[in-house]
């Protein structure tokens, strides 16, 4: 009898921790002036979230609202867990994050949304405790853009390997496994560097550099490298220019049109791809406002921002957004951004 | 120091020292009181408090195990690595033997096994530095460099780098007790720790011992202690502590990670400096590294309150804080000594 009764209540437990907590979070109660919509980046001071900031800081002028971002000092998944453990201390309204690390960020998000606090995400399209995901775009299909610019680089022919800021990072590796996968459908002259078919750069432009010094080293024959996090296409541009290897190996991947500018300009890069993290910091806050205001949140869902205007969901998910919001940088263009 | 002057040293230094203790209470009553008149609404809600104890406990058990090999006039820069170590061994343990989705009463026997694996594991660790230290006489800064790089490498080997998650949610559930709903396990483990090691600092014949050692090694050699063991012991007890801040970090995110609380070295260094450790070794007290983590951490969760202050400027503030107090350290004791202020 005790023992049954044991095992039903430990099967409660599971359920009840296992159930979606999204069901009745959303619509804020409280008037709009007092709402706070808090960003959570990865790092305060990394150029790309500098640029997310100004997107923040554009919907709060915009709209009225008290959005705000608030990062750790360091990428550090513990730090960023302790940002917005003092985040719900406070009772914000809306956490939007740019996880680090998605499964270290579990918890204390579901805690987030257990108080009722909207929580959306960027970047984590695998987050469990989180009502929404911005992509700026289907994962695949960016993997194959960079892809594309890759193989226009490299003659759509030679041996290539990807880099990734850290092989933990969802979208990254989206990205680099959408680019294998389109290179194996478009590109049969390619080959992937089977013996490191993916590297880390770890999200930092010396490592970027380190590293790509250490394989066009260690592989002579290496002739591109498909980079995804910002740092990885100027760090390699870098290896090749100090190497004087420009012309003959290539790389190609997400970037900061003024990290670039040097590289794209000269050569040695011919063309970087983007999202502008301004767009994603004003999206995140938008969708935010959407569901505290308690707007349904649907299919064709429009953000009123460019290439945010129709988002659609992930083929079987309900929870991850895709835009359509990529660009290309080339040294036509790269002094046209500002940033 | 000169090896004839240790007679004298120990009290000497010791006297204007302890009101180091008080300038530190001073210190954190002022930051608290600026942070509770800048934002009293959210500073002083319930929460707030709650959700400091939650974080500090992981750090500042580290902290405190840093604190024990300063005070012998050495250094652990290895605490993160055998903090995320540990926890990995224990994740990879309870993913092997726990399957997904087992009751209770089956997980819990393996959850004890995987506490006691990432203890042992603490232990290990650190007798392997203590012993690079004490035997092989590498200076304890450079081998626990050293060791970090090698814990950290062999976390990153056994886990391909990637973060043991999914692990059985008893785990988790009972890392983040909370008594009374409010009062987190993680900050009771670390009031423990602080009282333990307080009273073995000072009540037990261990103190004495590891002070006298910090203060001149040599003199301790020849007053007939045995330095070795004692250091080996100490960086066991910090490796320990390590591990058991490693298990907190697990159950907060309820995976394991081989660089998660990278940047808590430098902190926990702050803070035993801070907190008016020595770093030349022979003096430090537990109250005194307590007080200066709870002062990084109000100022740590205060910042957070401000939405337009970035928190770039945290490294700058603590810099500050800490550059503050030895300055202040510095000149008052200095102006003590010279007046011949002597108990």
């Amino acid at each position: 009898m005790k023992k049954g009764l044991v095992k039903l209540l430990a099967l409660l437990l599971v359920l009840a921790v296992a159930t979606p907590l999204v069901a009745q979070v959303g619509k804020s109660s409280k008037p709009s002036k007092d709402w706070k919509i808090a960003l959570v980046p990865k790092d305060s001071t990394n150029a790309w979230f500098v640029r997310m900031e100004v997107g923040v800081k554009q919907y709060a002028k915009d709209t009225g609202l008290n959005a705000f971002q608030k990062g750790p000092a360091k990428t550090d998944a513990a730090m960023q867990a302790q940002v917005i453990q003092d985040l719900i201390a406070q009772g914000v309204d809306a956490i939007c994050v740019v996880p680090v690390d998605p499964a270290a960020l579990e918890p204390v998000l579901g805690e987030a949304l257990k108080k009722g606090i909207v929580v959306v995400t960027h970047e984590a399209s695998f987050q469990e405790n989180t009502m929404y995901d911005i992509e700026a775009f289907n994962n695949a299909d960016y993997g194959a853009f960079i892809m594309d610019n890759l193989a226009k680089a490299m003659g759509q022919k030679g041996l290539y390997t990807t880099m990734v800021g850290h092989v933990t990072n969802a979208s990254h590796n989206e990205w680099a496994d959408g680019g294998v996968a389109h290179q194996k459908a478009t590109y049969p002259g390619m080959t992937l560097l089977a013996a490191e078919p993916r590297v880390e750069s770890e999200d930092n432009l010396e490592k970027a550099y380190e590293r790509a010094k250490e394989l066009f080293k260690k592989y002579p024959n290496l002739k591109g490298i498909m980079g995804t996090s910002s740092k990885d296409a100027p760090g390699v541009a870098r290896a090749i220019e100090e190497m004087g290897l420009k012309g003959k190996v290539f790389v190609s991947g997400t970037g900061l049109p003024n990290e670039n500018k040097t590289f794209l300009k000269d050569g040695t890069l011919a063309a970087a791809t983007l999202w502008d993290p301004k767009d994603a910091g004003y999206a995140l806050c938008s969708l935010a406002t959407k569901i505290l205001k308690g707007e349904p949140i649907a299919d064709g869902l429009n953000l009123k921002l460019k290439g945010y205007e129709s988002m659609h969901f992930a083929p079987g998910s309900k929870k991850v957004l895709l835009g359509s919001g990529w660009i290309v940088i080339d040294k036509k263009n790269v002094d046209s951004f500002g940033f | 120091m000169s090896d004839n002057s240790t007679a004298t040293a120990a009290p000497r230094i010791a006297v204007p020292r302890d009101r180091n203790i008080l300038r530190l209470s001073i210190f954190l009553a002022a930051v608290f009181l600026l942070m509770t008149a800048l934002r009293p609404s959210i500073f002083l809600m319930p929460s707030n408090f709650n959700s400091m104890m939650r974080q500090f406990p992981e750090y500042g058990i580290m902290a405190i195990g840093i604190s024990l090999t300063m005070i012998t006039g050495g250094m652990d820069l290895a605490v993160v690595g055998t903090a995320n170590l540990s926890a990995i061994i224990a994740a990879k343990f309870l993913l092997a033997e726990v399957p997904r989705g087992a009751p209770p009463e089956q997980a819990l026997p393996m959850i004890i096994v995987a506490v006691l694996l990432a203890l042992i594991c603490g232990l290990a660790c650190g007798a392997f530095s203590g012993f690079l230290i004490a035997r092989m006489r590498i200076p304890a800064i450079l081998a626990t460099l050293g060791t970090q790089q090698l814990f950290t490498g062999i976390a990153i080997v056994i886990t391909n780098g990637r973060p043991q998650s999914r692990l059985p949610l008893l785990y988790s559930q009972i890392g983040n007790t909370e008594l009374w709903d409010f009062i987190p396990l993680p900050f009771v483990i670390f009031c423990a720790v602080a009282i333990i090691i307080g009273l073995a600092l000072s009540k037990t014949r261990f103190g004495p011992k590891l002070y006298m050692l910090g203060t001149n090694a040599k003199a301790a050699r020849f007053a007939g202690l045995n330095n070795e063991g004692i250091l080996v012991r100490t960086y066991m007890i910090s490796g320990f502590l390590s591990s058991i801040a490693g298990l907190i970090m697990m159950a907060r995110a309820n995976s394991a990670k081989a660089d998660y609380g990278a940047s808590y070295t430098m902190q926990c260094i702050l803070i035993a400096v801070l907190g008016g450790v020595d770093p030349n070794g022979g003096f430090g007290k537990i109250g005194g590294v307590t007080i200066a983590i709870l002062i990084l951490q109000v100022l740590s969760s205060g910042l957070n309150m401000f939405e337009n202050v970035s928190n770039f400027y945290r490294d700058v503030i603590w810099g500050g804080v800490l550059i503050i107090v030895l300055v202040i350290n510095l000149v008052v004791d200095g102006k003590a000594r010279r007046n011949g202020a002597r108990a």
